[in-house]
């Protein structure tokens, strides 16, 4: 049972590390990525082909950095489009990802995949407890990634960027340099994003083209509309609930007799639908609402009005 | 604080949403009663290799359902059957083996159709030190050191391309070009079917590869039958293989076309699906259930299915359920790493030959050395776990029918 809830509660940081890393592109900045499953992918073959050489310390770190590099490069690319084609172009890079992997064969291994990633601290654990260690790895990551995201809510960085998805022409009109900010946003989606890749190959330990799927960016995007789009902590909740309704549902037929496996796995994903639904209509806000801010939280002194 | 003035509120949904998992955990562990074998599976449900999961789960069932009805295995005790969905997916698959593992306590993980998800659930299974039996055919999935516990109810990859270049000779295509889908275990057919090619004195002009889920196939078809080869050997699942059936039907293109029966059948879903006309002269193959031995016959039958009905995966599934409950009697164990050794003595010649699983069961149990013969294979081992001596059925569709051409061996 225990290790049971270890591999949910790690399922639920990779998700959770997804979308945080979305809620910052989406959430704050308003930058639509739909190639969310391309960059969990790059990070996670980044992590299988170089954590055998380098170590998993330098794995994890340039696959974050490759992440970012790409996202930075994507973004880039888009600039003279207006900002809805960015979620066409991302959707573009995820399926460009998804297809290199499957056809180069020489360095990916093609449809088959990569196995025996090494895991970090595999020879100092005692046998059994290979679960344990990354599950602190990624309670670690996640924590990390909270507190940078919180704190980059909170700085100017995090309140220009929500000026820029507000209304871009009226921070460019105040001299804030749009496109920058832009491009800064998405590439620390992007390591995030990367990040969650790592982590889930040292999980699995076997990585394939099939393990990336699209719906990798729908659990995300539902993580963050559920969660409550711009706050992480709703985010964190969102992915949370998500993933346990997943899990939970796998009872549902050893309780109840009466359903048998065809039915369950399509009411399963029904379920979730319904409870997406539910959510939006009573709570339309998400589970937790981006918290307002006010003159007050910035110039605790001011007089004038909000 | 009165309650009349709370609204009905998203904290009451979403506390009722937490509640959920809470609750199915606090049950489950009662589930497996203490005296109870409890064995799990991973079926696909949905997604694209879904159609198969409702067959294998039934046959399944069927087993322990005459097992238990026949008193049971190590002096009483009952089978429990668990079964989790994969939803063709991997990562999805791996979590329900966990569930599995760490929840039901199984001593075997079976079903697993599809070698993407047997892959990566093989590592947790290892760990855990229980027996993995796989419906897949990847080569990978049986290399490396697996300590004897896993096996493979399948003909393994590299044996399906001889049999289908033996089945282009036997047509007289000799200029064949091959149409693969990306995939681990099409992919490592290619080369032993060129190589089979040669030895029979034709050879493939070009191979030509597609990604799963395109929209269409159109280039990919006009690609290998525009040459106007005198054959296409098709590795295809279902759904691609109608997509580029109907393609090849509306382009007019003559070339015969040898097919997987998974493409080409998958339990009649692909005549459903396209009609007689498009799939008129298509052959197609896969490893063979024994069609001819009584066992198979009953098992026809006890599925409610039509005399001459060609199961290939839920006579795995049946074969795994019985495989388990034999050795187990054999090694009077259900501990895997004792049982699993008992797997080639109540499989493989010699001894006497027996395909019941009831009547197995007494044979052990009256000290006899038995040798089971499955409703999916003959159910012979080597020493890495694969299934050996599969031979290969050939069917043609003509008239909107299957009709069995030949068995290769």
């Amino acid at each position: 049972m225990m290790s049971y809830l270890v591999t949910i509660v790690i399922f639920v940081s990779i998700a959770g590390l997804v979308g945080l890393a979305l809620n910052l592109q989406w959430g704050l900045a308003g930058l639509v990525n739909f190639g969310v499953s391309g960059f969990v992918a790059l990070g996670a073959y980044m992590v299988a082909l170089t954590a055998p050489h380098l170590g998993w310390l330098a794995a994890t770190l340039t696959a974050a950095l490759l992440c970012a590099a790409v996202s930075m490069a994507l973004s880039l690319l888009t600039i003279r489009l207006e900002e809805n084609y960015l979620a066409i172009v991302t959707i573009g890079f995820a399926e460009i990802v998804r297809i290199l992997l499957l056809n180069e064969s020489w360095l990916t291994g093609g449809a088959l995949g990569i196995a025996d990633i090494p895991r970090p601290f595999a020879s100092l654990t005692p046998a059994g407890w290979g679960d344990g260690i990354i599950l602190v790895f990624a309670l670690v990551l996640v924590a990390l990634v909270y507190g940078l995201m919180e704190g980059l809510v909170r700085s100017p960085f995090g309140r220009v960027l929500r000026a820029v998805r507000d209304d871009a022409t009226v921070a460019a009109a105040l001299g804030k340099p749009v496109l920058a900010l832009r491009v800064r946003a998405f590439a620390v989606g992007g390591a995030v994003m990367g990040l969650a890749g790592a982590l889930h190959a040292f999980f699995m330990t076997y990585i394939d083209p099939s393990q990336f799927t699209p719906i990798i960016t729908a659990y995300a995007f539902m993580a963050v509309i559920a969660g409550g789009r711009g706050s992480n902590l709703g985010l964190l909740l969102g992915a949370g609930s998500i993933m346990l309704l997943l899990e939970a549902t796998r009872f549902l037929k050893d309780l109840v007799p009466s359903i048998d496996g065809t039915q369950l796995s399509a009411m399963r994903l029904a379920l979730i639908g319904i409870g997406i639904i539910l959510l939006l209509i009573l709570r339309p806000q998400g589970l937790v609402a981006e918290p307002r801010r006010t003159v007050r939280d910035v110039f605790p002194d001011a007089t004038g009005e909000s | 604080m009165s309650p009349s003035t709370r609204p009905i509120t998203r904290r009451t949904v979403m506390a009722g949403l937490a509640a959920l998992p809470a609750a199915g955990l606090l049950r489950t562990p009662a589930a497996a009663q203490a005296a109870d074998v409890p064995l799990g599976m991973v079926l696909p449900f949905s997604g694209a290799t879904g159609p198969y999961g409702p067959d294998m789960k039934k046959a399944a069932e069927l087993v322990v359902q005459q097992v238990n009805g026949g008193g049971g295995i190590l002096g009483g005790r009952k089978l429990k059957l668990f079964i989790e969905d994969s939803e063709s997916n991997p990562t999805i698959g791996v979590t329900g083996t966990k569930k599995l593992l760490e929840v039901n306590k199984v001593e075997l993980v079976g079903g697993f159709w599809g070698s993407p998800i047997a892959l990566a659930s093989k590592p947790i299974i290892l760990a855990a030190n229980k027996v993995q039996m796989v419906s897949c055919a990847a080569n990978a999935v049986t290399d490396g050191d697996n300590r004897g516990l896993v096996w493979r109810f399948q003909a393994k990859s590299t044996s399906w391309g001889p049999a289908g270049a033996k089945v282009m000779a036997s047509i007289g295509a000799k200029k064949v070009v091959v149409l693969a889908q990306q995939n681990p275990f099409v992919v490592a057919m290619i080369e032993p079917f060129k190589a089979e090619m040669a030895k029979l004195g034709g050879s493939v002009t070009d191979v030509v590869m597609y990604n799963p889920d395109q929209p269409s196939y159109r280039a990919e078809v006009e690609k290998a039958f525009g040459s106007d080869p005198e054959g296409v050997f098709c590795l295809s699942l279902l759904t691609d293989f109608a997509s580029i059936a109907k393609e090849v039907y509306r382009g007019g293109f003559k070339s015969k076309i040898v097919a997987l029966s998974i493409g080409a059948d998958a339990e009649g879903k692909f005549l459903q699906a396209v009609g007689p006309e498009v799939g008129e002269g298509i052959y197609h193959l896969q490893p063979a259930p024994p069609l001819e031995s009584p066992a198979y016959k009953t098992f026809v039958t006890e599925m409610g299915a039509p005399a001459g009905t060609v199961f290939l995966f839920a006579g795995n599934a049946h074969d795994q359920i019985c495989v388990t409950a034999l050795a187990m009697e054999h090694a009077k164990s259900q501990d895997p790493l004792v049982w699993s050794k008992s797997i080639p003595l109540v499989c493989n010649p010699p001894g006497e030959e027996v395909a019941d699983v009831v009547k197995g069961l007494e044979m052990i149990r009256a000290g006899k050395k038995i040798k089971f013969v499955g409703a999916g294979a003959s159910c012979d081992f080597d020493a890495k776990g694969d299934q050996i001596n599969r031979s290969f059925l050939v069917q043609v569709i003509k008239g909107g029918k299957n009709v069995t051409v030949g068995v290769i061996s």
